[in-house]
């Protein structure tokens, strides 16, 4: 067990989310979920867009995230997930990046076959595909896991 | 997401509220039905109403809690699908392993046809 001396320096040390202009970062725990949909929400919002579209980028990037915490970061608290979101001409862009060891997130067999229909995990990427316009993903090997979204507005 | 329950006609009715996204979601429904199970409770309704929209985590909640209660002899029914959640049940297909209904009521007699 720690001694309560180390377990505070340690908890002081625990990194937070953080916010500037367009971005946030948080460390790898799922616990953090609130703060970027919370952060999505406001700058959507400002940006004049719907609940409908609003709720389809939130639950893409919900999945991304909840990826690159598990499976990038492997829930490493020390590793950061950072969200940025970019508005352009028609479409929002939005890009999310973890400090993992690369994966790929489309390496899953495709969940609406009968077979995997009863599956509780495994169809997060197929969700996401169907409400953005565009899904891309860069993975690099020890260097993390990129992955950008876009939606028409 | 905050999860209330009640009874009505020996079903269990639970409303889960808010988004669902992953994280400690995923427990808080898991232990209530696991708690409900053990009390012989095994008749249970989702009442999705104030559901706001739930990603691929919030899917994978009620798959896991209609496997658990077939696996008990129980089942698990839908009440008040919204329209985000609807179309996620049918992009995934998931619309084919549940039974949903229009409203709470409906799906409380449904145990009782």
């Amino acid at each position: 067990m720690l001694q309560p001396a180390l377990f505070f320096r340690m908890e002081s040390k625990m990194k937070k989310p953080t916010i500037i202009g367009n971005s946030i970062r948080i460390p790898s725990s799922q616990d953090y979920l609130v703060d970027i949909d919370s952060f999505l929400e406001g700058i959507l919002r400002g940006y004049g867009m719907g609940e409908s579209t609003i709720a389809d980028i939130a639950i893409s990037v919900t999945e991304i995230v909840n990826n690159s915490i598990i499976h990038g970061n492997k829930s490493d608290i020390r590793k950061e997930v950072s969200v940025s979101i970019a508005k352009r001409n028609s479409e929002i862009e939005i890009t999310i990046t973890d400090q993992g060891e690369g994966f790929d997130p489309t390496a899953v067999e495709n969940p609406v076959e009968d077979k995997n229909l009863m599956r509780e995990v495994g169809r997060g990427i197929f969700i996401v595909k169907s409400l953005m316009d565009s899904v891309t993903i860069d993975a690099k090997k020890h260097k993390g896991t990129q992955v950008i979204l876009t939606k028409r507005i | 997401m905050k999860l209330s329950a009640l009874e009505k006609n020996g079903v269990v009715v639970l409303e889960p509220k808010g988004k669902i996204m992953g994280g400690p979601d995923a427990t808080i429904l898991h232990d209530k039905l696991h708690e409900f199970i053990e009390n012989g409770k095994k008749k249970v309704v989702i009442d999705m109403a104030k559901v706001e929209w739930m990603n691929s985590t919030g899917l994978g909640i009620l798959i896991s809690g209609l496997i658990t209660l077939r696996n008990n002899r129980g089942e698990l029914r839908l009440a008040n699908v919204t329209g985000k959640i609807q179309s996620l049940l049918t992009i995934t297909k998931l619309i084919t392993a549940f039974e949903a209904f229009d409203s709470v009521e409906d799906a409380v007699k449904s145990f009782q046809d």
